[in-house]
């Protein structure tokens, strides 16, 4: 006894050894726009306010140093990203249903206008009505704005521009690793795979800020549009492969280069009740025969437990989408893992809520979304077919904006052939940064009958590090 | 002590009452920090699924649970956190039944000091603790919880906090059956740059004794257990018993601060290939005391039933209790299997040698004995389309062993053999997009062949509002031994909860 209390006051010294020694490291300061900050600026129910050009506009929530340096020249980007994707928007579009021009539009002239249903996604023609039980997401109206040309940020471009002609598919689809680096992988799909190519664009996104803290809300709706279920969780995210535009480029360590991870995440619930305190942690492997690692700190437990990795498929916490449907698309393409065959049904313009700058939009009780701005966007659909049939989808529906390879739409089909799930997500765009904003994702339980409705905010933040995402970031998250 | 309770019900009432006003925000800024608070309250009722004639058990309404927990947390900085939770737990049984005659004859209304409220400070204040997390380290000070181990069920490695299992095995909130103590922990997590070895972290744990709680068991005897005193008979002559009553208990504690009570702990967690991995080690008291008969004769009385009842003299103290072990988590990927829905197993391993550890025999003695405990768990998740054909069936099975080393021939330690097997059971789904979740449990101790059964249906209305109903089934097949002391405690319960934040 005497010799373990001596050992532990030898250990306690040597903490504050430690401690002495590695004071420095603490000292930035970590700038973030939290849960609560965020529904101060924009509350996810009846909240009209235009957020992002004002009070959570870019300049004033960045330190300005940062927000100057991941600034760039609009018409410069704008050039950069037209040439590395060979078009832009705006000239891509325009031919189908031309009568439909900018303005606004209410469900009750569909009849009016029936160049709208030519040109909608089929599902969300039928979700431009009033809001009427089972499900949420509606648009009583919706307003046309004329396309705009999208892009990102010239080091994403730069990167990008790189990787046509050098990033390869195997004989099988599948991303050849090595040949990867950094921004989308095939800015130009085309050939026998070209469905996979767009998929890996999606993938490989750089949508995501390579050090990102994002705070989401959510809102659930029954099937007679009660709200049962809200939910707040914040999200702190390493990219650590294909860095080109946050410090450290490239791999972001020496670990994620050898055991071939591509992100590190720690997601924490703050509400409600039952989920504060619960966090989980991911890490993504770039390896597409190999699992993900999923851990989570159980509040009531005050434990750490992992999961099984594979355990992908049921709903998350009554939610209206499971691991695989996370951000519209959150699978591998693998010959092993749930593999697709995919292929490109349709390459033409739909008009869809693709983006509102302002931040604008919102939803109110009777789970009818306004101030969305639609807009004319060169698409692909693509269907992706699951070989392994004991998958909770027999096929996805995939709607991509061609000029960002951004999700727009998602249609899943249970393995009786019925629509099960679907995900729609509207982002923000932020024309100086190059970059989109977390923006709204709308998730349908079409055989439940169950509606989620979700918006976020999310920054780039240059504090966080391993530290904030390993089994400490699990612990001190944790409850 | 009456106006006491009555000063906090009417706090707790008015604290409830301010909770649930519609335009109070759950997240606040003070001094222009984040200040998260979140509460709930339930309210439970359970039958027994008894009549009349055991003299153990209320027959129809015999508990009526109300907790109000309120909870909450204090950002001063990004490294620098307060978190603090309150609980008022109350049993309105002993108010709905102060009148009535088989209540009274059975000496449930005796136990009203013990179970009507939980007014002590250390019941009233759960947790209550200072979280800092400067660079790779995390140090925390106050009453907390600190969970080891793996298992579920059963407490292996879960050594640190006491119990409170005062009301048996019903439905109470399992977040709050844990006791939070005084405690500092401390963690370091270094920056290694070994591939291989995905994290690393070390936790030392010490416990000053600032006030020593140990586990809250159910007492013997319906005047001081209540409903779940366990039903003990003493044999007095062949086919003549009594019944066992309270224990008029000498058992020695550790004054607070004494250095006699101080614990530590230490543990290196880590994830390699996947696999979460800890050793650790425990020096410190069990949180069970080991106790005799003491030389006082014990006093006597009479049961409504006509039967004796035997109210012995006890004496012990809480033994020195180190042990040092290891757990193992992984998920077993090549155990998937695609026509069961493709989710891999985890296993959860968790063992520990005990040294010395101190055993009551049925000698009347004590005596020191090393010991190993160990399990094996398999989390499943499987597809059953038949009966869901959209959420997972979650299996859950564990194996507990307790294993006394250099156990005695010619007399017993008390209620354990050298070999003590348990095998839990654990199934739940979901329907109704995860609104309504049944869900059963099976605990079997093998050892004295006897099961506990608990079955559940929850339904969760909102986030808000959540009904349960279970039904808890217990029997025992050696008399005195496991769960047969439990086994006229089967009951039905139902219970509203309100949760806020």
């Amino acid at each position: 006894m005497q010799k373990f209390k001596i050992l532990f006051m030898c250990f306690l010294v040597l903490f504050l050894a430690l401690f002495m020694m590695t004071s420095a490291a603490w000292s930035e300061e970590q700038f973030k726009i939290t849960a609560a900050e965020f529904a101060k600026h924009k509350r996810l129910l009846d909240d009209p306010r235009p957020y992002l050009t004002t009070t959570l506009a870019y300049d004033k929530v960045l330190p300005p140093d940062l927000y100057a340096k991941l600034t760039y020249d609009v018409d410069e980007m704008k050039k950069a990203w037209a040439g590395v994707v060979g078009f832009s928007a705006p000239n891509a579009v325009g031919k189908i249903a031309p009568e439909i021009k900018p303005g606004t539009y209410s469900y009750r002239d569909k009849e009016k206008y029936p160049g709208l249903k030519e040109l909608m996604i089929p599902l969300q023609y039928e979700f431009f009505k009033a809001g009427v039980p089972p499900l949420a997401g509606t648009y009583p109206e919706i307003k046309v704005v004329p396309t705009r040309q999208y892009y990102f940020s010239l080091p994403i471009a730069k990167a990008t521009k790189e990787n046509i002609d050098r990033v390869q598919l195997d004989e099988n689809g599948i991303i050849k690793e090595e040949t990867w680096t950094g921004g989308l992988p095939f800015p130009r799909p085309s050939g026998k795979f070209k469905a996979n190519q767009c998929m890996y664009n999606w993938i490989r996104t750089p949508l995501w800020w390579e050090n990102m803290y994002a705070t989401s809300s959510n809102l659930g709706f029954t099937r007679t549009l009660r709200i049962d279920q809200r939910m707040v969780a914040d999200v702190m995210q390493l990219k650590l492969k294909g860095r080109v535009y946050m410090e450290p480029y490239g791999w972001y360590d020496d670990r994620a280069k050898q055991n071939g991870e591509y992100t590190q995440m720690n997601f924490f619930y703050k509400a409600p009740r039952d989920m504060y305190g619960n966090v989980i942690g991911m890490t993504t492997y770039l390896d597409p025969e190999k699992w993900d690692q999923m851990l989570l700190y159980v509040n009531v437990l005050r434990r750490l437990r992992v999961l099984s990795s594979t355990d992908i498929q049921d709903a998350i916490g009554g939610a209206d989408y499971a691991y695989v449907d996370n951000n519209g698309f959150g699978q591998k393409l693998s010959t092993t893992i749930f593999p697709y065959r995919s292929e490109v049904i349709a390459e033409r313009e739909f008009l869809v809520p693709f983006s509102t700058w302002d931040g604008s939009q919102y939803v109110n009780a009777k789970g009818e979304l306004y101030n969305y701005e639609w807009e004319r966007r060169p698409m692909y659909v693509i269907k992706m077919t699951q070989l392994d049939k004991n998958f909770v989808y027999s096929y996805r529906i995939v709607y991509m904006d061609k000029e960002t390879s951004i999700l727009v739409h998602i249609e899943n089909y249970d393995q009786k052939g019925r629509l099960y799930r679907t995900t729609r997500g509207s982002r923000p765009f932020i024309p100086e940064l190059g970059m989109f904003g977390f923006g709204w994702g709308i998730a349908c339980d079409h055989l439940d009958l169950h509606t989620s409705v979700t918006n976020g905010y999310m920054m780039p933040v240059p504090w966080l590090t391993r530290r904030n995402v390993s089994l400490r970031g699990l612990v001190v998250k944790g409850k | 002590m009456k106006k006491r309770r009555l000063c906090v019900v009417l706090g707790a009432m008015l604290l409830v009452a301010l909770m649930v006003h519609p335009v109070m925000a759950k997240q606040f800024k003070v001094a222009g920090r984040p200040l998260n608070l979140f509460c709930y309250l339930t309210q439970q009722v359970a039958f027994s699924m008894h009549d009349d004639d055991y003299y153990d058990t209320e027959e129809g309404l015999q508990s009526a649970l109300f907790n109000f927990l309120l909870e909450g947390d204090y950002t001063f900085s990004d490294d620098l956190k307060f978190y603090g939770a309150g609980m008022l737990t109350l049993d309105w049984i002993y108010d709905i039944k102060h009148d009535d005659q088989s209540w009274n004859e059975k000496l449930f209304n005796q136990s009203r000091d013990n179970l009507y409220m939980d007014d002590e400070s250390w019941q009233l204040l759960k947790e209550a603790h200072f979280t800092w997390t400067p660079g790779d380290f995390l140090f925390r000070v106050g009453k907390q919880i600190i969970a080891w181990g793996e298992t579920d069920g059963f407490r292996l490695m879960d050594q640190i906090n006491p119990l409170d299992q005062r009301r048996g095995m019903a439905d109470v909130e399992f977040e709050t059956t844990i006791i939070p103590i005084w405690l500092l922990r401390a963690e370091y997590f270094p920056r290694i740059g070994i591939n291989w070895l995905q994290d690393l972290g070390f936790e030392f744990i010490f416990n000053p004794n600032a006030d020593f709680i140990p586990n809250q068991n159910p007492s013997t005897g319906n005047n001081a257990g209540g409903i779940w005193a366990p039903n003990v008979m003493v044999p007095l002559a062949p086919g003549q018993y009594a019944h066992l009553g309270s224990a008029d208990m000498a058992i020695e504690e550790p004054n607070s601060w004494d250095s006699d009570g101080f614990e530590y702990g230490f543990r290196i967690k880590t994830l390699i290939k996947d696999a979460f991995l800890t050793l650790n080690y425990f020096d410190g008291l069990d949180n069970d005391p080991v106790q005799r008969m003491a030389a006082a004769p014990p006093e006597i009385g009479v049961a409504s039933d006509g039967l004796a009842i035997i109210h012995p003299s006890m004496e012990g103290y809480y033994p020195d209790f180190r042990f040092a072990g290891i757990t193992f988590s992984k998920d077993i990927i090549p155990l998937k299997a695609s026509f069961l829905g493709g989710v891999s197993p985890v296993l959860r391993l968790e063992a520990f040698y005990g040294f010395d550890n101190t055993f009551a025999t049925s000698l009347n003695t004590f005596e020191k004995s090393d010991e190993m405990r160990w399990a094996i768990g398999i989390d499943w998740k499987v597809k059953i389309p038949f009966l869901n054909p959209r959420t997972y069936f979650a299996l859950s099975g564990q194996f507990y062993q307790r294993k006394i080393l250099d156990y005695p021939s010619g007399y017993e330690f008390s209620n354990l053999e050298d070999d003590n097997n348990m095998t839990t059971l654990s199934i739940n789904t979901s329907y109704l997009h995860n609104k309504l979740v049944p869900s059963f449990f099976w605990m079997n101790d093998r050892t004295n062949n006897a099961d506990m059964y608990k079955l559940q249906l929850v339904y969760d209305y909102s986030y808000k509002w959540h009904y349960t109903l279970g039904a808890l089934i217990i029997n025992g097949n050696k008399p005195g031994k496991g769960f047969h002391v439990f086994e006229n405690k089967d009951q039905v319960y139902f219970k509203i909860s309100y949760k806020w934040g």
